[in-house]
């Protein structure tokens, strides 16, 4: 269709349908290029936004969280004690304080803030806001990041096992899927009926059905992570999922973005060629893509919706 | 319409949509949208796609099937047989991806109205036809969607769809029908994605399947298909014969340009001597060409069968 619309526009042949001609061309080649269903980086990347820092000053920024307003929330795994928030206007702030090292933080349907942590246990905590009590969910764990559905249920990844652990919304906890290479990395579908888990070894992104006694089902390498040449490790590592179910994966080549089908549509440039490990959708409207990158956390606006 | 063709029920209406869309917002600024979509993509239906009076009709027949190879998933298959079959002997098998694309009496391949009219002149073999949809993966709760499986079956380099058909879905048929075990009575049809996949399936079992026909095959990087023709240049030649169909018009996206991804499939095809044909027309991502010639691809297809047998 394109080239015959291009012969037959250009019988026209004057200045005037030549300038109309080339408007209509450029909007036409980004319909009829990108039909529905691709996702390519364009459709979701938007010319002249940047990454801009957010927070500094950290020794390894993790955790990346946002909430139903916008906030966005975070925690130094390396260094930290507290749970940092940015809010809306850009402040940031200690929102809950004397916590242990966390390495993933999500909230529940029950409004508190759900966690990893790392030291001086590892262990899967809750923490109520804003009080700050902390609740412990389970010990005896290797928890690296974690995800919360809306019906309750707790998953998260013990990387050093290959495996995903489930805390059932009783709070019976088993493992839900094993033999996963390093898994690392996990995020949720829109609708909370598809898990997905990045290998940081090895180069895909599976998703599972999630049943609904919380287990887990129908689990397959559906993504494929690209990675530096030469290397078959992608370290994928924390992901956001946008209302259009697309995925952006962290790892070691930069943000890598997947359809909800799991086909790439593109890898975003990190902020900076440093460790970038976690990011969530925040800031007002959710159209926010945080990142955790080391010492920094930077932001960039998505066309997430 | 999806770069991986939509396989559900109104891909057709879909398609007619963008057109529409694309031709109103011409018609807005310069009024020439008549001049514009009738220029390409013209194809239509022979005699062959159409019921021929004294002509016997096979039979359609839908089941379902639930996969471990592909851990989950549900899908539909509808299984064609000719009226000449008669368990004497085994029947040649042409397996098609998007099933219910290819065995649609309205759409625009029709196969087995096109089966019962080539069998019944004897240019091509009694053929069971397989027509297989992609598998999804059904929601667990009432407010969760369903998720398909399509793009990672069929775009997927590797086995694993091979192993799916000739390990639960093929000994399926099997203990109903007499299939031929011989490879030259053995094909595999597809559009776009589903023609990757099929193309895959002969690549990776050339012992199982020998004849493969490609409607607007998706040999782009969706998941590394763009691999494909590169890797029959520096691969000893496989016992494969294709009829590959693609038009200028085809899309050209993030993932590749269709058009230039099957002309470099012919070239590479020609390079390492494989018995191919390459019909390059003007059409779009459809398949309006690829139906139209679908008689004749058959017939070339099967053109010495069985007498390559020998």
């Amino acid at each position: 269709m394109h080239s015959s619309l291009r012969r037959s526009l250009l019988l026209l042949n004057t200045e005037f349908a030549t300038a109309l001609f080339a408007a209509v061309l450029l909007s036409l080649s980004a319909s009829a290029q990108n039909l529905k269903g691709d996702e390519a980086l364009s459709k979701v990347l938007i010319e002249g936004e940047a990454w801009q820092t957010v927070a500094e000053g950290y020794k390894f920024t993790d955790a990346a969280c946002g909430d139903d307003a916008g906030n966005f929330y975070f925690a130094d795994v390396a260094a930290g004690t507290s749970i940092v928030r940015i809010d809306l206007a850009g402040l940031v702030a200690s929102v809950v304080t004397n916590t242990p090292r966390i390495s993933g933080l999500k909230f529940g349907p029950d409004g508190r803030l759900y966690a990893c942590t790392q030291s001086p246990k590892k262990q899967v905590v809750a923490f109520e806001l804003p009080s700050g009590h902390m609740t412990v969910l389970a010990e005896d764990v290797q928890p690296n990041d974690l995800v919360v559905t809306r019906h309750g249920h707790v998953y998260f990844t013990e990387t050093g096992k290959g495996q995903v652990t489930v805390i059932t919304k009783d709070g019976q906890m088993r493992a839900a899927a094993k033999g996963i290479l390093a898994p690392n990395g996990i995020g949720l579908s829109p609708d909370h009926g598809t898990l997905a888990v990045s290998e940081y070894t090895g180069t895909n992104v599976w998703l599972f059905r999630i049943d609904a006694d919380g287990g887990l089902s129908a689990g397959d390498r559906n993504m494929e992570l690209r990675t530096p040449v030469g290397t078959t490790r992608s370290e994928g590592d924390g992901m956001a999922v946008d209302s259009q179910g697309r995925y952006y994966v962290t790892s070691a080549l930069g943000i890598q973005m997947f359809d909800s089908t799991g086909r790439l549509g593109g890898v975003i440039a990190r902020p900076q060629a440093k460790g970038t490990v976690s990011c969530a959708f925040a800031g007002a409207g959710r159209s926010y893509l945080y990142v955790c990158s080391s010492d920094k956390v930077f932001r960039r606006k998505i066309q997430s919706h | 319409m999806n770069s991986s063709f939509n396989p559900r029920p109104r891909p057709a209406a879909r398609h007619f949509g963008l057109r529409w869309t694309l031709s109103s917002l011409l018609l807005a600024c310069f009024s020439l949208a008549p001049a514009i979509s009738q220029s390409a993509d013209d194809y239509a239906l022979g005699p062959d796609s159409f019921p021929q009076p004294g002509v016997p009709q096979g039979a359609v027949h839908q089941t379902n099937w639930t996969s471990k190879i592909f851990p989950g998933t549900v899908r539909d298959y509808w299984v064609y047989v000719p009226q000449q079959y008669d368990g004497s002997k085994p029947a040649a098998l042409m397996v098609f991806q998007d099933g219910r694309t290819y065995q649609d009496l309205k759409g625009q391949f029709r196969v087995p109205v096109v089966f019962d009219n080539l069998i019944h002149r004897g240019e091509m073999p009694v053929t069971i036809g397989v027509f297989i949809n992609p598998g999804e993966v059904p929601s667990s709760q009432a407010d969760q969607k369903a998720r398909s499986n399509r793009s990672f079956e069929y775009d997927s380099l590797g086995g694993q769809y091979a192993r799916f058909l000739l390990e639960e879905l093929l000994p399926e048929v099997a203990a109903k029908y007499r299939l031929t075990a011989d490879p030259v009575g053995r094909a595999i049809c597809g559009i776009s994605s589903g023609a990757i996949c099929a193309w895959t399936v002969a690549w990776e079992r050339p012992d199982q399947f020998s004849k493969v026909i490609s409607h607007v095959g998706s040999f782009t990087n969706i998941r590394g298909g763009h691999a494909c023709a590169p890797l029959i240049r520096k691969t000893e030649r496989k016992p494969i014969r294709i009829h590959l169909q693609d038009g200028s018009n085809d899309l050209d996206n993030l993932h590749g340009s269709w058009p230039l991804a099957n002309q470099e499939m012919a070239a590479a095809l020609k390079f390492a001597g494989y018995d191919y044909k390459f019909e390059f027309g003007d059409g779009g991502h459809n398949g309006r060409h690829g139906g139209a010639i679908l008689p004749e691809a058959l017939r070339w297809l099967w053109r010495d069968y069985p007498k390559a047998k020998k």
